[in-house]
């Protein structure tokens, strides 16, 4: 089972992530950079499905406020109008989660291969040995220089600089995306996980590897500017729900 | 109930993330894999648990044993935590006169007096010429001993991770030099020094070959560049350097040339990399790589004599007794080559005897007696006129 995990994504990811670094002039970082744009072009179509879910919904607020309106005692006949509505115009309002939990096999992998391609101990560089395709340009980056700006990407950031540029453009894209919830129960939910998701990554940010978390950084930058572009502005960082104007 | 249930989703991907970072990291831990040297009938050896230990080869029989303070393990990934851990030892020890001199991965080098040790006196025991010297961190970078020391007639040859070739006073250990061959970018300095004449040459994992002056340590004008990093040590043969590449070739380097003579193979690079040092004999190269395979090739023009594939990585060096030539693979298989026999294209070795255990560290031959350290902790000693293993010993203490 982990030779097949190898296989698949482990030893793909380590030789195109050192390939990427010897054509990068040796800058692992700047691969780390390269290899999360691949990886976000690769995952567009997703990416596209999740943005038209999320400007639906905001071209919907009007309606929904209108619901609001209607139903605003009865929360049960609220919530199924909702759901009706979204049903019918082909929305998961939670979708913006799905490529996020799609990209965690490539974290576990870029994890792996960050520690593998920086090899701090011998063993861990004769190990590199067999993990890597006879490709000139994998061979030729060995070893790997493992300084990117103030970093040392394989340890965490000690200056917490990058734990914070992960939790903030985190909350960002997420405020950008997530829809507000109808439901008061599950607007605290909403609020909770709006506020938890870039907590747990900044918090996390400051245990790994500062390369898996210039990943996590770059990748959340993209998702910002991809969204602002398509969706033609903030989305939902700058819209107030419904239900805060009329509480 | 969406949230929740994709909430939970998010909370498990993170826990295996964590999980995974937990195991990769204990993985990461530096275990040593350290050779074994024999002097009058005595085997040193540095073991997985951070000890140097003797024994009588006569009598199988522990002489003494030298314990290394553990070190302590950085964390790594959540949750993880900071762990205590044995010393690991990659080098080889050099055993010169009375002294063994050893270099640790915590950066120290350690000289033990054989006399001190055996009546387990308190280290260091300056009345019988031990001394321990703490190598520098250097701008944060590890100062982790990992490649052999080299002794010479009057001083100990140092190379570190952080980057620098120090030269040391035998007999008290003080510093006569240090020259930076890698500054903090440019990686580990895991690779022996070796001298030819009043010159030191070292390789590097940035691809260069350099030239110390050494009683001074300073760099002199030749220094050899190739695209790839150099991944053993150099081995001198007269006037030429021979060593293994991360871009899976054998390189020959006349010295004062800043062109290689040849690389092999000629056409296609090999199946991985020569990671152990190559040995020569009568103008013949022989070079185990990680391809599995043992070449044997002419020194002057880089032909390739003979092959034999030997089914695992060949991970330490070949070594030399009298004509015939010994190589062990990973996975613990010693074969053995009479070089006096003429060899053919797919050369077929005179004995191939199993030791059982997994094999990475440098080993030694003496009298028709092959010392090698498993992977398991074991000293193996492999009898080749017997062929197979004659005894064994742990060296593990038992709890």
């Amino acid at each position: 089972m982990i030779e097949v995990w190898h296989l698949i994504i482990g030893n793909p990811v380590l030789n195109v992530l050192i390939a990427l670094s010897h054509i990068l002039a040796g800058e692992f970082g700047l691969a780390i950079i390269a290899l999360t744009i691949i990886v976000r072009l690769i995952s567009w179509p997703l990416t596209k499905r999740q943005l038209n879910s999320s400007k639906a919904l905001q071209d919907m607020q009007p309606k929904i406020q209108e619901l609001q309106k209607k139903y605003g005692k009865n929360k049960q006949k609220l919530q199924q109008e909702m759901t009706k509505l979204y049903k019918e115009a082909g929305i998961n309002p939670l979708g913006c989660l799905w490529p996020m939990l799609i990209q965690f096999p490539i974290w576990i992998a870029l994890y792996q291969a960050i520690m593998r391609a920086l090899a701090t101990t011998p063993e861990n560089l004769l190990g590199l040995a067999h993990r890597l395709y006879s490709w000139d340009m994998v061979n030729q980056a060995i070893p790997l220089i493992s300084k990117f700006l103030w970093l040392d990407l394989g340890q965490p950031d000690p200056y917490w600089i990058l734990a914070i540029i992960v939790g903030g453009t985190m909350w960002v894209q997420q405020k950008m995306t997530q829809a507000p919830a109808v439901d008061p129960g599950q607007q605290s939910t909403s609020r909770m996980m709006l506020l938890m998701m870039p907590l747990m990554f900044g918090f996390l940010t400051l245990m790994f590897p500062s390369g898996l978390a210039l990943y996590w950084a770059v990748s959340n930058i993209i998702g910002i500017i991809t969204q602002y572009f398509f969706t033609g502005g903030w989305g939902y960082l700058k819209f107030r729900s419904p239900f805060q104007s009329t509480q | 109930m969406k949230q929740p249930k994709i909430l939970f989703l998010v909370v498990i991907a993170l826990l295996s993330l964590t999980l995974v970072s937990c195991i990769s990291g204990s993985a990461r831990l530096a275990k040593g894999w350290a050779g074994t040297a024999v002097h009058e009938g005595i085997i040193y050896v540095g073991t997985a648990d951070g000890r140097v230990v003797t024994i009588n080869s006569s009598t199988e029989n522990l002489e003494w044993s030298y314990s290394i303070a553990p070190v302590t393990a950085p964390s790594s990934g959540l949750a993880c935590g900071s762990t205590s851990a044995s010393t690991a030892i990659y080098g080889t020890p050099v055993v010169d006169r009375d002294i063994v001199y050893i270099g640790i991965y915590s950066g120290q080098v350690l000289a033990l007096n054989k006399l001190a040790r055996s009546q387990n006196l308190t280290f260091p025991q300056q009345r019988y010429g031990e001394w321990e010297w703490d190598c520098p961190i250097d701008n944060a970078k590890s100062n982790a001993i990992v490649a052999d020391l080299l002794v010479s007639e009057d001083a100990l040859y140092v190379s570190s991770s952080n980057g620098r070739v120090y030269s040391l006073d035998k007999e008290f250990g003080d510093l006569n030099w240090e020259s930076k061959i890698l500054d903090e970018k440019h990686g580990n300095l895991w690779t022996s020094p070796v001298i030819q004449g009043d010159t030191l040459y070292v390789s590097t994992f940035d691809g260069h070959i350099y030239a110390l002056s050494l009683e001074t340590g300073e760099l002199l004008d030749w220094f050899f560049e190739s695209e790839a990093g150099f991944d053993s040590s150099p081995v001198i043969d007269g006037d030429t350097i021979f060593l293994g590449s991360f871009d899976r070739y054998l390189y020959a380097i006349k010295i004062g040339s800043d062109v290689p003579m040849w690389k092999f193979p000629e056409e296609k690079p090999a199946g991985n990399w020569f990671w152990a040092s190559p040995i020569v004999n009568e103008g013949i190269v022989y070079a185990g790589c990680l391809d599995g395979k043992v070449y044997a090739i002419e020194a002057k023009t880089g032909g390739k004599l003979w092959e034999f594939d030997a089914g695992n990585p060949i991970v330490s060096s070949p070594v030399l007794m009298d004509n015939l030539l010994i190589v062990t693979n990973e996975s613990g298989t010693v074969y053995i080559f009479d070089l006096s026999a003429e060899l053919e294209d797919e050369a077929v070795p005179l004995k191939a005897i199993s030791i059982g255990a997994d094999v990475r560290s440098s080993f030694c031959a003496q009298e028709g007696l092959v010392y090698i350290r498993g992977e398991d902790n074991w000293i193996y000693v492999v009898d080749i006129d017997r062929g197979g293993v004659s005894w064994k010993v742990p060296l593990t203490i038992e709890e």
